[in-house]
């Protein structure tokens, strides 16, 4: 069996499990920010209400506000503290970071787990080893928080290896970007996706992160990259450490092989409508970017950070643009002021925010009128998540982000 | 199960953001269906009636995997959706709000808005009555038809306690 089967037929209490089949298994960790855990915690007390036995399984961040706008969304952040506290759950309050990054940075999620959410993007944790997979308020009201369990239908795995060595200037979210559109939106679906290769293997935590990330535009279940040394030593120096051994899968031929070699990749902007709608950077330069933006679960880790204070270095952003920053959790802002980078790109025009989710879903900040547009590191680009449907979503790697604020248009090198 | 009903058509890549917009992320259900689709189809939200069936494109319902689409879709009172092809979360949200769904490849291309589809859950069949076109899908696992039936997976679990208990 390979990790994922491994993972459920332990989970189910199986000796085996075999793809398609259907089964019901123990969660491990429930994730969920402040807008799914309002509506989770709405349709459990209207309409569940049993006792939660195990409410340390359960981590609440408030990711979508640093800091609420108005009274309507004070009463979510309200509800949602008093909800935490009546049933014990854990909560990171505003201000520590988005969900995924502030899960794994507290030690929440570690290899092997069966990590849940209904946040999109919770197949991201397969960056450690878990079986993450985002389920609906339903599953997570009616039977992850009473029962600990979640029906599951146990996935094909499709395996893809990356190999070659980038072009200098090439990042790994621009490989990720790159390979969106080279599989496919949609053309994995519920499948669970193995990244593996030597391309991969020699990436650094943060930056595996950024391929089980895109899995859910794919369409795929989950995705992971099998732990190794790599995991094993950024888990032990978590809170909690890594308290039995690694799990591995069996290691076995997977039914389907994808390979892709990385080698000629250029950096990689994501236009709207759609994640999968890459185009090379000097395709779409010129255009106009009234935000730039570090953040949301594609960006704001350090890596990002110390990349944009590298590019802005002898520079100033754009006057008619503003480069917001916004750490992916306390830790990271920390490193940050540390390294002297936030002195660095504040002097340089940056502006720096809260740790959170940032602009994702304009919750609370990142408002566009009609006709503007942003570049970001964000995970979406769908038009009307950032106001107007007008208005235009770019994604890019930090080093295009931070060279398009400092022209004032998308660009792929800081050439002002 | 079986449905009939008049059909709407929609579009590839629908996301939830457009079923449902943010700002009514935390309007209740009746409020989130009086706008669902509107961008794309402004007559849906104001004429689509009970029993109705919609049929989309490929990967419909990406984006959020929050059941609050599926449930505002849901509360439009329609019978049942078709789409080429759903993102993932979506489908499971679908049974799990008791909203029955079915993935059905080429079903853009054979229905026109206000045809008369007829639906086949667990055979994976449509029939549009209205031009006799038929196309065959994916069935839906029995274990979804039970919990349709139940209406829904928190019925569900209630309903058959050992499923999910210890």
């Amino acid at each position: 069996m390979n990790l994922v089967e491994k993972i459920l037929a332990r989970a189910s209490g199986k000796p085996s499990v075999e793809p398609g089949e259907i089964v019901i298994a123990e969660v491990d960790m429930l994730l969920m920010h402040d807008l799914s855990g309002y509506l989770t915690s709405g349709v459990y007390d209207k309409q569940v209400g049993l006792p939660i036995p195990h409410p340390e399984r359960t981590l609440m961040v408030f990711d979508h506000h640093y800091s609420p706008p108005t009274e309507q969304q004070a009463d979510v952040l309200h509800h949602n503290r008093e909800w935490a506290r009546r049933t014990g759950i854990n909560l990171l309050d505003c201000g520590n970071g988005n969900l995924h990054h502030a899960a794994v940075r507290g030690g929440f999620v570690k290899p092997g787990m069966i990590v849940v959410g209904s946040d999109s993007h919770t197949p991201v944790h397969g960056a450690l080893g878990a079986l993450a997979v985002a389920l609906g308020n339903d599953s997570h009201a009616g039977t992850v928080l009473p029962y600990g369990k979640a029906w599951f239908r146990v996935p094909e795995t499709v395996r893809i290896e990356l190999t070659g060595a980038p072009r200098p200037g090439t990042t790994p979210r621009d490989i990720a970007l790159w390979l969106t559109a080279e599989i496919g939106e949609g053309t994995m679906n519920y499948k669970a996706l193995e990244f593996t290769g030597p391309y991969v293997k020699q990436l650094g935590f943060w930056d595996r992160w950024l391929f089980p990330l895109l899995c859910v535009d794919l369409g795929a279940k989950s995705s992971y990259v099998e732990p190794d040394e790599v995991t094993e030593a950024f888990v032990r120096a978590l809170p909690g450490g890594l308290p039995y051994d690694l799990p591995r899968g069996d290691g076995g031929e997977a039914a389907t092989v994808l390979r892709y070699d990385v080698s000629d990749v250029v950096p990689q902007v994501a236009c709207p409508p759609t994640v999968g709608n890459a185009k090379a950077v000097s395709d779409v330069a010129g255009r106009q970017v009234r935000y730039a933006e570090l953040g949301g679960h594609g960006g704001g880790r350090i890596e990002d950070i110390r990349t944009a204070a590298e590019v802005l270095h002898g520079h100033t952003v754009h006057p008619d643009t503003r480069f917001n920053i916004v750490p992916s959790s306390r830790e990271v802002f920390a490193q940050a002021v540390r390294e002297g980078l936030v002195l660095a790109l504040h002097e340089a025009g940056a502006t720096w925010f809260p740790p959170s989710t940032g602009s994702n879903q304009a919750i609370n900040m990142g408002a566009m009128a009609a006709g503007e547009a942003m570049i970001s590191t964000h995970a979406r680009n769908f038009p009307g998540r950032n106001g107007s449907t007008r208005a235009e979503m770019y994604l890019a790697s930090a080093r295009t982000v931070a060279a398009s604020a400092v022209a004032g248009e998308i660009a792929e090198r800081s050439t002002r | 199960m079986r449905f009939e009903g008049r059909s709407w058509a929609f579009g590839d890549n629908i996301p939830t953001d457009r079923l449902v917009k943010p700002q009514y992320v935390f309007e209740p259900v009746e409020v989130m269906a009086q706008h669902v689709l509107e961008d794309l189809d402004p007559e849906f939200p104001l004429q689509v009636a009970a029993g109705d069936i919609v049929v989309t494109g490929r990967h419909f319902g990406q984006s959020s995997g929050r059941a609050i689409a599926t449930k505002a879709l849901k509360g439009t009172g329609i019978g049942c959706v078709v789409a080429e092809s759903f993102a993932r979360t979506f489908y499971r949200n679908c049974f799990e709000v008791g909203l029955p769904a079915i993935e059905v490849p080429g079903i853009k291309d054979l229905v026109n808005r206000g045809d008369v589809l007829s639906v086949d859950l667990s055979a994976g069949e449509v029939v549009n009555t209205t031009t006799g076109a038929r196309a065959t899908g994916s069935p839906a696992d029995p274990f979804l038809i039970d919990m349709l039936e139940a209406g829904g997976l928190i019925a569900l679990a209630a309903k058959r306690p050992e499923l999910f208990g210890t």
